[in-house]
């Protein structure tokens, strides 16, 4: 019962984003934009440092980017704040009533509604990158940056839900989208290569989450052949699914005894 | 004027209302601009200099970006729901006060996160500018300008709704805007690098500024001020004319 919920509420959610194509639109010209400027930022870096940054080449670095944006602009950026708002409204109040886990509905849900994006993302991402950079380094390694990219997104919204939970005790989370998606973008390897960080907070981001979902499709688009980053990814994601867990069923007891 | 300087400081006492959400929200913008520069200061110690962009320079750059952005964001919030309220039909209630509506409209609401964005960008230069008088004179007119430029972008983009009839185009243009004004314009090249000296004019938003505190040429100086005031005539009409095509949708706000 619990799992055809999960199904039909991604199904659901998946058709309703292709059936409004007009949200799509929006967000591919907006990843078009990110992506053309940011990798054009990079190749102009390594073009400065003789063809080679930390080991990326310009083509690579190009599908790092390409990757890493398409991971992260996929996923509703004020999920958050959305979830929090439903919290501290009361109005998730009515999810408890029926017969299924709320967040692995609400995740499946965010799941179905972001996996179109992705695709649709990430394929004109790719075309981007062919046409100014390159074909990809090691067309070997997309094979396995594609189920990659998926457990980043999974990833990402289980951690956005263990977070925005904390509203049944803040009754606000309104700010922490912001800081949230600024961990993502350094120590999560959105918008720069974690090899590139200084050693510090190279070593500080091995023990962090975010790199679950950015860097790990990212670091395989770019042509490296590392299959253990699906394994640390699905790690990450038994860790965080744990926490999210443990949290939204305090905070939904919580609710039950204070009331929403 | 007097109207509009009361809807201002209304704008203001009501953002001052509640103190410790203001103080909150404008530090966590300042932590997202922090991280911006911890950014290109990771990249800059990597690569060196972009297109002659040193670390100063490009801190100089998002001093001028984040406080042109956090005065046109955040005193003129407004200008960024322009396109929203008139598809909505949200402009009932200016509509029916006398007053010019759009400058009511500018001033009628602050954004206490954006407002972050001005302190951030006013102690970066405070801390990274070389403030000398001359510099801090030209950064404070430069960053007038650029919001000006930027206010008057976003009211076009949005007004272009009353015609178009969807307010996406505000919303792209937003981001287009501060994505690429982020960036020092010697990065690109082309159409591109046309594109930003014209349409989306994010080259005088923040490069053009920048280099005018380090380097001032009268000429560049002139330049600013023409594009900032045609954009801002061009806004102000647009929005005007679109006023003609409006439709109540009866949703009795403040605006």
């Amino acid at each position: 019962m619990t799992r055809r919920a999960f199904v039909e509420a991604g199904r659901g959610a998946s058709r309703r984003v292709v059936a409004e194509p007009g949200g799509l639109v929006v967000s591919l010209a907006f990843y078009l934009v990110i992506v053309a400027v940011l990798s054009g930022l990079w190749r102009v870096a390594v073009a400065a440092n003789g063809g080679d940054l930390a080991g990326y080449s310009a083509v690579a670095l190009t599908w790092y980017i390409i990757t890493s944006e398409a991971a992260t602009v996929s996923v509703h950026a004020r999920l958050i704040a959305d979830v929090g708002d439903d919290i501290s409204s009361g109005a998730i109040a009515v999810e408890l009533l029926r017969p299924a886990s709320v967040i692995g509905v609400r995740v499946a849900t965010e799941l179905g509604r972001t996996l179109p994006k992705l695709a649709a993302l990430w394929v004109a991402g790719g075309v981007l990158a062919a046409l100014v950079a390159g074909a990809p380094p090691r067309p070997v390694a997309l094979l396995l940056a594609a189920p990659s990219l998926v457990l980043a997104v999974i990833a990402n919204l289980i951690a956005q839900h263990a977070v925005a939970a904390a509203a049944f005790w803040l009754r606000d989370a309104g700010s922490a989208w912001f800081l949230y998606l600024k961990a993502v973008f350094i120590t999560g390897g959105m918008i720069i290569p974690l090899e590139l960080l200084p050693n510090g907070l190279e070593r500080a981001s091995l023990f962090l989450p975010f790199r679950a979902m950015a860097y790990a499709p990212a670091r395989l688009a770019s042509g490296f052949v590392e299959p253990q980053l699906l394994l640390e990814q699905l790690g990450w994601i038994a860790v965080l699914s744990v926490g999210a867990v443990a949290v939204f069923g305090a905070g939904e007891r919580r609710l039950q005894v204070v009331g929403g | 004027m007097r109207g509009l300087w009361a809807t201002l400081r209304n704008a203001f006492a009501e953002a001052l209302a509640k103190p410790a959400a203001l103080v909150s929200q404008m530090a966590v913008m300042a932590a997202n601009d922090f991280v911006w520069v911890v950014f290109w200061v990771l990249f800059l110690d990597r690569v060196g200099n972009l297109g002659g962009w040193d670390r100063d320079r490009i801190l100089l750059l998002q001093a001028v970006l984040t406080a042109a952005g956090g005065l046109s964001l955040g005193v003129f919030a407004n200008a960024r729901r322009v396109g929203a309220m008139a598809v909505d039909g949200g402009l009932d209630a200016v509509l029916s006060l006398p007053v010019p509506p759009l400058a009511h409209l500018l001033v009628r609401r602050i954004e206490p996160v954006n407002m972050g964005d001005l302190v951030f960008g006013i102690v970066l230069f405070a801390v990274v500018g070389d403030p000398t008088p001359a510099r801090t004179a030209v950064f404070v007119l430069a960053v007038l300008a650029s919001a000006t430029l930027l206010t008057g972008f976003l009211v076009l983009t949005g007004a272009l709704a009353f015609f178009i009839g969807r307010s996406e185009s505000g919303e792209l243009g937003f981001n287009a805007m501060l994505l690429m004004g982020a960036y020092p314009v010697d990065v690109f090249a082309g159409a591109v690098k046309v594109l930003l000296f014209s349409v989306v004019p994010a080259a005088f938003v923040a490069t053009v500024p920048a280099r005018l505190v380090d380097d001032f040429d009268l000429g560049r100086a002139g330049q600013l001020v023409a594009v900032a005031a045609i954009f801002a005539t061009v806004a102000a009409t647009t929005f005007t004319l679109g006023l003609r095509r409006y439709t109540s949708g009866s949703v009795w706000t403040r605006a």
